[in-house]
């Protein structure tokens, strides 16, 4: 009675998530009694649309201490590390907003699932080898009681990247810093290559390098959903909606040297419901952007990159989607099971899929080739045009194969230097990055959710370093180039 | 009495018929006014009490708290003025006149001289309470807390009631001047058991007693920062004052019955301390710590020795206006961060000096350091329950230990250290905000000079 008046009282968009604690269990399970008293009512007063009480469990709460934007395997990572490292249970209240929880065109779901460590970026390299320890022991991160361990399939096959004459010497400097890293990856001439592998064909090829362990590919929807699985237990609330507005708040400063900035304050995260106009203002301390592809706009949303180009102010988050074909193909005589992940010079790369002599496969367009981002159709002209014969060259046993189906997925791509954004935004202070990792998102999340949760907690990166990867870096011009992009 | 209560009661057309602009103002001017009027009520002529009519009186009891209160209604005026900023005119003044009748009711509360009107507007002061926790607090979890407020408190005074109804019949009257004189010794039966149960029960919820502190927490951190304020500082000594009053009759029976609430409080102040210790969320934090001292003070009542009662009151005095303080200052921190986990928002001495400086005075009030009036209290305190019984001072000393361990984690986390980034561009201390820390520590120090004024009517 008492709560029915008080929830009378209350305006249209407070929520009354029932008497529950914010932990999220109701304790008097007045949720359900609400709705019978409902029910009983329309039956006694028929016709009326209008009903005083109305369920709001579907909205995501008023008040988050953390709102991540984007439910892919980067935000899920921030939000893991945020919970595993804070120093009592329970202390950061962490809300995860994802617009389509069927993950329909998210990027994690559609990857190719490979992680290697053959990068020309040493920080590339300590996050991939960081995230293939943790996958290698995922079930003592991503424990849940009374749940099975997850299986993600992790096929230690490797990459066997090949470079060609003019890129050979360039390899050769990279792999000698995998290798101080802490990498295992071997150099191989032509000759080894034909001797190891016998279905390559070694034209055009003047050195490869194979990774030896840590590398390979594995499943990237087992990853999410253990992540996901994990979070819940952990408390992390999870809202289907999407991020419509930023409610911040402006400040005029000086620098030291005399010039003008303008810092920003987001107070508040508009989080629209799906298919309606309903939406929920929560008020937040942090907002950490990991929206992928669409990590663009909600900087933009942010106020990021309003102002006279050239400036800090209008330095805009430079991560626009790209799209990239994978196709499946079958191939009788194709190589065995001790295949890698293959990458060609030319930019085409495959892999074995499963044990029935399926592959997968693609090749990153050109600038001027760059297929139109707005859906998802593959273009198979593209394979045939292009993909094909480069594999063929490769693997001659390619050149009798038929293509079973094929997908499409987007790159968060940084057009600045392809790698990614990690950190604050020097301006709009309480926006985090985790985003524009241009393909290799995947295999890096785990050791970049915990760079993130460590800015955000600790106030700078402890483990691995990755001020290389600040958002500054836009501004200043500092490209921190990654060459080795398939 | 009336000439605090009208200028109070007319607070309200005040803030109705002031202009938009102007009620801020115009409230705070005036109820600062009043409270400087309060001071007249320390001119007691005699060593009972100072008798304004048979309907009310103050004595050196309750002039203290009345006092308090009446400092404390512009100080949770200027604390409101940012988080009501955005809200209709209506609303405004809505909630303005909530805390004017919360002052009212409280005013007459403390010099109350017949039991069933104090009982009548003890009972009065949860409703705009509970109206300022519902409507105004942060949060979904606040519809939980005020009915925790509310049932708690309810539940626990309505023994009282039939109580003092039953007293009424015995005696004639529960004025306090004729009850002085009626006080018979109560025999140690089961109905007198009972009855003295019914009397304290409501007090002991309300204090908070460590086994029925439930409902603190959530009030405090759920309630507006003028709810929390209010309800640190003022609603809490209500029990405190309850229990002083109603002990007078109920010998000897308290020496018997008093052992499981003194040990109960013994026990709860150390556990509510060391659960200070594992807090995150930083009101949470002060409304524990609120429960500690508070069971300090429920000991020194129910030992019933002149020094004890002395501690019990300067022991309230202090409290209500550390904690209130204490809630303020996460209060500034909320209104900039939006959060109130104290880990989001560290290394704030670099930004804020001036608010370090008031962090710094309050967590060094609630640690109880000298000459504060609460080390005075706390020290009466320990000495009488010395002497009551030697073992305590090993629970009482441990108890200051973990209160300073837990007054200095929280001035370190929230004032030193690294800074986040994210609190780069905090707007600086307001006027506003400076002026109500500085009207809570002024009182609080100029008091350790003049500590004979709240040592209460043993002194």
């Amino acid at each position: 009675m008492l709560q029915r008046a008080l929830r009378l009282r209350l305006g249209p968009y407070l929520s009354g998530r029932g008497l529950g604690t914010y932990r999220g269990g109701s304790t008097l399970d007045w949720d359900g009694k609400v709705s019978e008293i409902k029910k009983k009512i329309q039956s006694i007063f028929p016709g009326g649309a209008w009903s005083p009480l109305y369920d709001t469990s579907h909205l995501p709460p008023e008040r988050s201490d953390v709102v991540i934007v984007g439910g892919g395997v980067l935000g899920l990572s921030v939000a893991y590390w945020l919970k595993r490292l804070e120093k009592q249970r329970g202390a950061i209240r962490v809300l995860v907003v994802e617009r389509d929880h069927t993950y329909a065109r998210a990027s994690t779901v559609l990857s190719v699932g490979g992680i290697r460590q053959q990068f020309s970026l040493p920080e590339n390299v300590q996050l991939s080898l960081f995230s293939a320890e943790f996958l290698r022991n995922i079930n003592e991160y991503l424990a849940v009681v009374d749940d099975p361990p997850l299986d993600l399939q992790f096929n230690p096959s490797g990459y066997l990247l090949l470079a060609s004459e003019e890129g050979a010497a360039i390899m050769e400097s990279n792999v000698k810093m995998q290798r101080k890293e802490g990498a295992k990856v071997c150099l191989m001439s032509p000759e080894q290559l034909q001797k190891k592998f016998p279905w390559i064909s070694t034209e055009g090829v003047a050195l490869a390098s194979y990774g030896l362990e840590n590398e390979g590919w594995f499943d990237p929807w087992c990853l999410l959903q253990g992540l996901r699985r994990k979070l819940q237990s952990m408390g992390v609330l999870f809202c289907q909606g999407e991020v419509t507005r930023f409610i911040s708040s402006s400040s005029h400063m000086e620098t030291g040297s005399g010039e003008q900035v303008t810092l920003k304050r987001i107070h508040e995260v508009h989080v629209k419901m799906d298919r309606s106009q309903e939406f929920q203002p929560v008020e937040c301390a942090i907002v950490v952007n990991a929206a992928g592809a669409w990590s663009g706009q909600i900087a933009e949303l942010a106020g990021v990159g309003n102002g006279p180009p050239g400036t800090m102010q209008g330095t805009r988050l430079p991560v626009e989607p790209r799209k990239r074909y994978v196709y499946l193909w079958h191939c009788p005589q194709g190589p065995g099971l001790e295949a890698p992940l293959v990458a060609d010079p030319s930019g085409a790369y495959f892999r074995r899929e499963g044990l029935g002599n399926n592959y997968l496969g693609g090749c990153s367009p050109t600038e001027e080739e760059e297929p139109d981002p707005g859906n998802l159709e593959v273009d198979y002209d593209f394979f045939q045009e292009k993909v094909w014969p480069r594999l063929a060259q490769r693997v001659p046993a390619f050149e009798t194969l038929k293509v079973r189906s094929a997908w499409a997925g987007y790159y968060d791509y940084n057009t600045f230097d392809q790698n990614g954004v990690v950190g604050p935004h020097p301006l709009v202070v309480n926006m985090y990055f985790a985003t524009g990792f241009s393909g290799h998102g995947l295999q890096q999340a785990p050791a970049v959710g915990r760079a993130v949760a460590e800015m955000v907690l600790e106030g700078h990166f402890q483990t691995i370093n990755l001020s290389p990867f600040l958002f500054s870096r836009f501004y200043f011009g500092e490209k921190a180039q990654e060459h080795c992009i398939l | 009495m009336l000439k605090y209560i009208i200028p109070t009661v007319m607070l309200m057309p005040l803030t109705w018929l002031s202009k938009g602009n102007m009620i801020w103002i115009n409230s705070t001017t005036h109820s600062l006014l009043i409270s400087l009027t309060s001071l007249l009520l320390m001119n007691q002529f005699s060593d009972n009490s100072l008798n304004f009519s048979l309907v009310f009186f103050s004595d050196s009891l309750s002039t203290p708290l009345l006092i308090l209160t009446m400092w404390l209604l512009p100080l949770m005026l200027m604390a409101s003025q940012h988080h009501l900023s955005k809200e209709s005119l209506t609303r405004k003044k809505l909630y303005i006149t909530m805390l004017i009748l919360l002052q009212l009711f409280l005013i007459m509360t403390f010099t109350a001289m017949e039991l069933i009107f104090f009982y009548i507007l003890f009972e009065a002061t949860l409703v705009p309470t509970l109206i300022i926790i519902t409507r105004w607090g942060n949060q979904t979890e606040r519809l939980n807390a005020g009915l925790y407020f509310l049932f708690y408190t309810l539940a626990g005074s309505l023994p009282l009631l039939v109580a003092l109804v039953y007293l009424q019949n015995i005696t004639g009257s529960l004025n306090f001047l004729i009850l002085q004189y009626w006080v018979q010794p109560l025999s140690n039966s089961w109905s007198n058991v009972f009855m003295w149960l019914a009397c304290m029960m409501a007090f002991m919820v309300k204090m908070p007693l460590y086994g029925l502190h439930l409902w603190l927490p959530k009030a405090h951190v759920e309630a507006p920062i003028a709810g929390s304020m209010v309800l640190a500082a003022i609603l809490l000594k209500l029990g405190g004052y309850g229990m002083l009053r109603v002990t007078m009759f109920l010998n000897p029976l308290t020496e018997f019955m008093a052992y499981p609430f003194i040990m109960l409080s013994l026990w709860g102040m150390i556990m509510t301390s060391s659960i200070c210790l594992r807090q995150t969320d930083l009101k949470s934090l002060i409304a524990y710590s609120s429960v500690s001292h508070m069971a300090l003070v429920i000991v020194a009542i129910l030992i019933q020795t002149p020094w004890s009662y002395m501690g019990a009151t300067a022991l309230m005095i202090a409290h209500g206006l550390t904690s209130s303080m204490l809630f303020c200052l996460a209060n500034s921190n909320y209104e900039r961060i939006h959060s109130r986990t104290m880990i989001l928002a560290r290394g704030l001495q670099t930004f804020l000096p001036l608010m370090a400086t008031w962090w710094l005075l309050a967590s060094l009030t609630n640690l109880a350091l000298p000459p504060t009036i609460n080390l005075i209290g706390e020290l009466f305190v320990v000495m009488s329950t010395f002497s009551w019984s030697n073992i305590t001072i090993i629970l009482m000393g441990l108890n200051m230990v973990i209160t300073a361990l837990y007054s200095l984690y929280m001035l370190i986390t929230t004032q030193r250290g690294k800074y986040t980034h994210h609190i780069n561009n905090i707007s600086p201390s307001f006027t506003r905000e400076n002026a109500i820390m500085s009207l809570h520590i002024l009182p609080l120090l100029l008091l350790s000079l003049n500590p004979k004024i709240i040592l209460g009517p043993l002194y």
